[in-house]
C-alpha cells in the first residue's frame, strides 16, 4: 500500500507540474491549450534523443529538453493562440490548438517512429521508506513538485510580474488601465507553463513508456485536475493533482484499467456539487 | 424581393434535391460508400445542432454515436434482432446519455464544455473496451446480426441505402424544422447572448438540455445505423480521438446550416476515404487543414457559396 | 485643449452606442457628462481611453491623434481611466494595488503611497490588508488615489459616487473638489447636486448622441436647469 501511495504521489507531482501551465493559460486566456500536450510529449522525446549524446547525464539532458521546447511554445503562442484571443474566438482557439497537437503528433511519429520507447530509471537506487523499498527517483519527483510549488508561490506573491498576473487574472482591463501591457506578462506565464509541461514529460519519461500519444492521455487528466482544483487557482491545482494522483494509483491497484476513468468520475461528481459556469 | 423568392422556391424542393444528390452519388462512389457518407452526414447534422446553432463546441461526440451503435448491437444480440427495434434502441441510448449527462455538461460553455464531453467520451471508451468487455468483446468489437423482416434483409446494400437515404431526409427535415422554429431562434440567441435570453424570461437551462438531448439522440441514431450498415461494432465507433472528425466536417461544410452540415459530411468522408491513398501523413494533413479553416475559412464551403450567391444577386438587382 | 473628440462613432455589436459625438476639454477643466443609463457615456469614455476602437471620428489627446491606440499606451501618455464598479485587485493588498499602479510610472513606492494617503488618510491602516475587504467608499478613494500616481494629465472617471452612502459621497466630493483646477477631468456622473457644484461645463448625452452643453456658470449652478437639461 505504501508503494501505491508513493506511486500516487509521484503521479500527482507530475500532474501538478504539467497542470500549472494549463491552469494558468485557462485562467489568463480562457482557452484550453491542447498544444500543451505536444510540449509535454516533445520534452520526453527530446530527452530520449539527447540522453545518449550527453553521456546519459539525466539532469543535463533534462535541461536541454526543456529549453528546446520553449521556442516551440513561443511560436504556438504568438502565431496561433494570440491570433485567436478574445471571447468570440475561444472555440476556434481550442480547435486550432487541437490541430497543432495533431500536426505535432504526426511529426513526432515521422521523426521518431510510432513505437513506444522505454527509458530506464536514471537513478536506479531504491530507498527504504516505512519498511518498503521505493525507487529514489520517484521521491525526487515528489520533491521537485513541492519545490516548484514553493517557487510558484514565491513568484506570484512576491514578484511584481507575478502580482501583475494575479491582478490580470482577476481584471485584465484594470491592469491595462494602469499602463501595463498585460498580454506580455500572460505570454511570459504561458512560456513558464509550457516549460513546466516539458519538464513534466521529461520527468515522467522513465516511469512510463514514451509514445506519440502520451500527451493525449495526460492532458485530459490534467484538465480534470484543473477543474477539480478550481480554474486559475494554483493552490487548488496542487491539492487536486496529488488527490487525483492518489485516485489513479489506488484505483489502479484494485481495478487496473479503470484508473484514469475514475478520475473523470471524481471530476463529474465534483462538477455536480460545484458546477462551473465559465 | 427576387432574392427571397428564389431561395424560397429552392427551399421547398430541397429534400428532393438532397435525395437526388445522393442518388447521383451512389453510382459514382458505390452504393455502400454512399451509405457510409449519408450516415456520417446524419451524425454531422446532430453535431451541428449543438455547435453551429447553439454555439457549443464538443470534442466528445463520438460517445453518443458509439453508444447508439453498441446499444443497437447489444439489443440485437440479447433482446430482439429486429433491425428497426435496434434503431430505436440506439436512438434511445443516445437520448438517455443526453438526458443523464446533460445537467452536468450543459451548465458549462467554451473550453469546459469541449473537454467535459471529451472526458465522458473517454469514460465511454473505457466502459466499452474494459469494464463491459464481457458484453462488448472489448477491443475486438462485436458482430451485430439483424434478422430480415418480411423480405427486408438489410444485408442487401440497396435496401440499406434506401433506408439510410430515407433516414437522412427525415433528419434533414427535422433539423430544418427545428432550426427554423422559435426553438431554433432561441438556440441562436443563446449562442450570441445567453444573458439576454435569461432576461427575456427563458429557462435557457432547459432548452440547452433539450437541444443537447436531441443532438445525442440523433447521434445515437446514426450510430445504430452504422451498426446495421457494417453488421459489426468496434471501439473505434466510440473512440474519442475520432471526435475531431465531426468538428472538422461541421467547420468545412459551414457551421450553423443544415446544408452546410451535409456538404461538410460529404467533404470529410471524401477526404478521409480517398486522400490517404495520396497523402501518407494523414493526421498532419487534417491538422493543417483545420488550421486553415480556423484562420482563413471559418464560414466553410456552404457559407462561402451563400456569400457568393447573395453578392451576385445583390449586384443583379442593382 | 487637452482632449478633443470629433464626430466619434462607436459600434456595439450591430448597434451604434455612440453617434457623431464631439466634445472638448481644456486644460484644468472639470467636465461632466450626464445622461440616463444606456446613453453611451461609458462606451464613450472607454473609447477615449483606448479600450474600444471607434468606427469613425477622431480622438486627440495632448496634441496627438490617439484613436486606435490601446489603453496601455494611453495610460503611459498620461490618461487615467477609473472604472465604474469600484474594481480593485481584491486578491492583492492595498499596498500591492498601489505598487502595480506605480510600477509603469517609475514613481517610488513611498511617493506613491503618499499620493494615495493624501487623498484618503484613513487608508494607511489598511495598507497591508487585502483590497477585497475594503468598503465601496474606500475602494473608490483608493482608485482615485491610484489614478493620481505619476501625475496624469487627464482623468476619466466613470460614476464615482454610484452606490455610495451620503457620508462617503461627501468624502468623494471633497476629494474631487480638491483636485479641481489641478488637472483635467471628464467625469460621468448621475448625482446632479455633485455635478452642479463642481462642473466647469456639462454635456448631456442620450442614445449615443450629445444633446447639448451647459457652459454658463449660472446655468450650471442652477440645479433645476441641469435637471431639465437631462
Amino acid at each position: 500500500m505504501i508503494g501505491t501511495i508513493a506511486y500516487g504521489l509521484t503521479i500527482g507531482g507530475i500532474l501538478y507540474i504539467i497542470s500549472i501551465g494549463l491552469s494558468l493559460t485557462f485562467g489568463t486566456m480562457r482557452i484550453v491549450n491542447f498544444a500543451h500536450a505536444l510540449v509535454y510529449t516533445l520534452g520526453a522525446y527530446v530527452l530520449v534523443s539527447v540522453l545518449p549524446r550527453v553521456g546519459n547525464l539525466f539532469p543535463v539532458a533534462a535541461v536541454i529538453a526543456v529549453l528546446v521546447t520553449v521556442p516551440l511554445a513561443y511560436v504556438i503562442e504568438r502565431y496561433v493562440i494570440r491570433q485567436l484571443y478574445g471571447s468570440q474566438s475561444i472555440d476556434y482557439a481550442i480547435i486550432a490548438t487541437y490541430a497543432v497537437l495533431l500536426i505535432g503528433i504526426d511529426a513526432i511519429k515521422w521523426v521518431w517512429g510510432a513505437a513506444p520507447i522505454s527509458l530506464s530509471d536514471p537513478i536506479g537506487l531504491a530507498v527504504p521508506v516505512l519498511g518498503v523499498e521505493l525507487p529514489l527517483y520517484r521521491l525526487v519527483i515528489i520533491g521537485v513538485a513541492i519545490a516548484i510549488f514553493f517557487l510558484m508561490e514565491g513568484f506570484f506573491r512576491r514578484t511584481v510580474v507575478g502580482k501583475i498576473v494575479v491582478a490580470g487574472l482577476e481584471d485584465r482591463e484594470a491592469v491595462r488601465s494602469l499602463g501595463i501591457e498585460v498580454d506580455r506578462y500572460f505570454t511570459i506565464v504561458f512560456l513558464i507553463g509550457s516549460a513546466l509541461a516539458a519538464l513534466g514529460g521529461v520527468l515522467y519519461a522513465p516511469i512510463t513508456s514514451v509514445h506519440p500519444y502520451m500527451g493525449f492521455q495526460v492532458i485530459l487528466v490534467c484538465f480534470a485536475v484543473v477543474l477539480v482544483g478550481g480554474l486559475g487557482s494554483l493552490r487548488g491545482t496542487f491539492v487536486a493533482a496529488f488527490a487525483l494522483g492518489l485516485v489513479i494509483a489506488v484505483t489502479g491497484r484494485f481495478w487496473g484499467s479503470a484508473a484514469e476513468t475514475m478520475v473523470f468520475v471524481v471530476m463529474a461528481v465534483v462538477l455536480i456539487f460545484k458546477p462551473i459556469e465559465v | 424581393m427576387k432574392t427571397i423568392c428564389r431561395f424560397e422556391r429552392w427551399r421547398r424542393v430541397d429534400i428532393l434535391l438532397v435525395a437526388a444528390a445522393f442518388l447521383l452519388l451512389a453510382p459514382v462512389l458505390s452504393v455502400q460508400r454512399t451509405t457510409d457518407f449519408m450516415i456520417f452526414c446524419i451524425f454531422v447534422l446532430a453535431y451541428d445542432l449543438l455547435y453551429g446553432h447553439m454555439g457549443r463546441l464538443s470534442f466528445g461526440h463520438m460517445l453518443y454515436l458509439g453508444l447508439g451503435a453498441y446499444a443497437a448491437a447489444l439489443c440485437a444480440e440479447h433482446l430482439n434482432d429486429n433491425p428497426f427495434f435496434a434503431l430505436f434502441a440506439g436512438t434511445l441510448g443516445g437520448a438517455l446519455a443526453g438526458v443523464i449527462l446533460g445537467p452536468i455538461v450543459v451548465r458549462t460553455t467554451g473550453a469546459c464544455f469541449a473537454l467535459i464531453n471529451l472526458a465522458f467520451n473517454q469514460v465511454g471508451y473505457f466502459l466499452v473496451v474494459a469494464a463491459f468487455a464481457e458484453w462488448t468483446s472489448g477491443e475486438n468489437g462485436m458482430s451485430a446480426s439483424f434478422a430480415p423482416i418480411g423480405g427486408f434483409d438489410l444485408g442487401n446494400r440497396y435496401l440499406m441505402f434506401g433506408v439510410t437515404l430515407i433516414s437522412l431526409l427525415v433528419v434533414v427535415l427535422l433539423m430544418r424544422r427545428l432550426t427554423d422554429s422559435p426553438f431554433g431562434l432561441l438556440l441562436r440567441t443563446i449562442k450570441e447572448n445567453e444573458r439576454r435570453s435569461i432576461f427575456l424570461g427563458y429557462n435557457t437551462y432547459l432548452y440547452k438540455w433539450l437541444a443537447f438531448t436531441i443532438s445525442t439522440a440523433v447521434a445515437g441514431f446514426a450510430g445504430a445505423l452504422s451498426s446495421l450498415n457494417y453488421a459489426f461494432v468496434t471501439p473505434s465507433f466510440i473512440d474519442p480521438a475520432r471526435s475531431v472528425e465531426v468538428v472538422f466536417a461541421a467547420l468545412i461544410g459551414g457551421a450553423g446550416s443544415v446544408y452546410g452540415a451535409l456538404v461538410g459530411g460529404v467533404a470529410f468522408m471524401a477526404i478521409s476515404n480517398y486522400l490517404p491513398n495520396f497523402v501518407q501523413r494523414w493526421e498532419m494533413f487534417l491538422g493543417v487543414v483545420l488550421l486553415l479553416l480556423v484562420f482563413k475559412f471559418r464560414e466553410g464551403i456552404w457559407g462561402y457559396l451563400l456569400r457568393l450567391q447573395t453578392a451576385r444577386l445583390g449586384e443583379k438587382s442593382r | 485643449m487637452i482632449l478633443t473628440v470629433a464626430d466619434l462613432d462607436v459600434a456595439y455589436g450591430k448597434a451604434r452606442a455612440v453617434s457623431g459625438v464631439s466634445l472638448h476639454v481644456a486644460e484644468g477643466e472639470m467636465v461632466f457628462i450626464v445622461g440616463r443609463n444606456g446613453a453611451g457615456k461609458t462606451t464613450l469614455l472607454k473609447t477615449v481611453a483606448g479600450f474600444l476602437a471607434p468606427a469613425a471620428g477622431t480622438v486627440t489627446f495632448d496634441g496627438r491623434v490617439t484613436n486606435g491606440l490601446p489603453a496601455e499606451r494611453m495610460a503611459v501618455r498620461g490618461l487615467r481611466y477609473v472604472f465604474q464598479d469600484k474594481r480593485v485587485f481584491s486578491q492583492l493588498t492595498v499596498r500591492e494595488n498601489i505598487e502595480l499602479a506605480a510600477y509603469p510610472t517609475g514613481v517610488k513606492m513611498a511617493a506613491a503611497i503618499d499620493t494615495v494617503v493624501g487623498i484618503h488618510p484613513g487608508i494607511r491602516r489598511f495598507l497591508d490588508s487585502k483590497a477585497g475587504g475594503l468598503s465601496g467608499g474606500q475602494r473608490q478613494l483608493l482608485l482615485l488615489g491610484r489614478a493620481l500616481i505619476g501625475s496624469p494629465k487627464l482623468l476619466l472617471i466613470d460614476e464615482p459616487t454610484e452606490g455610495l452612502a451620503a457620508g462617503t459621497i461627501r468624502e468623494v466630493f471633497t476629494v474631487l473638489s480638491g483636485m479641481k483646477g489641478h488637472l483635467s477631468m471628464v467625469i460621468v456622473e448621475q448625482n446632479l447636486p455633485v455635478v452642479s457644484q463642481l462642473a466647469d461645463r456639462i454635456y448631456a448625452m442620450r442614445e449615443g448622441r450629445i444633446l447639448g452643453e451647459l457652459t454658463e456658470p449660472a446655468d450650471i449652478k442652477d440645479r433645476a436647469k441641469v435637471e431639465a437639461f437631462l
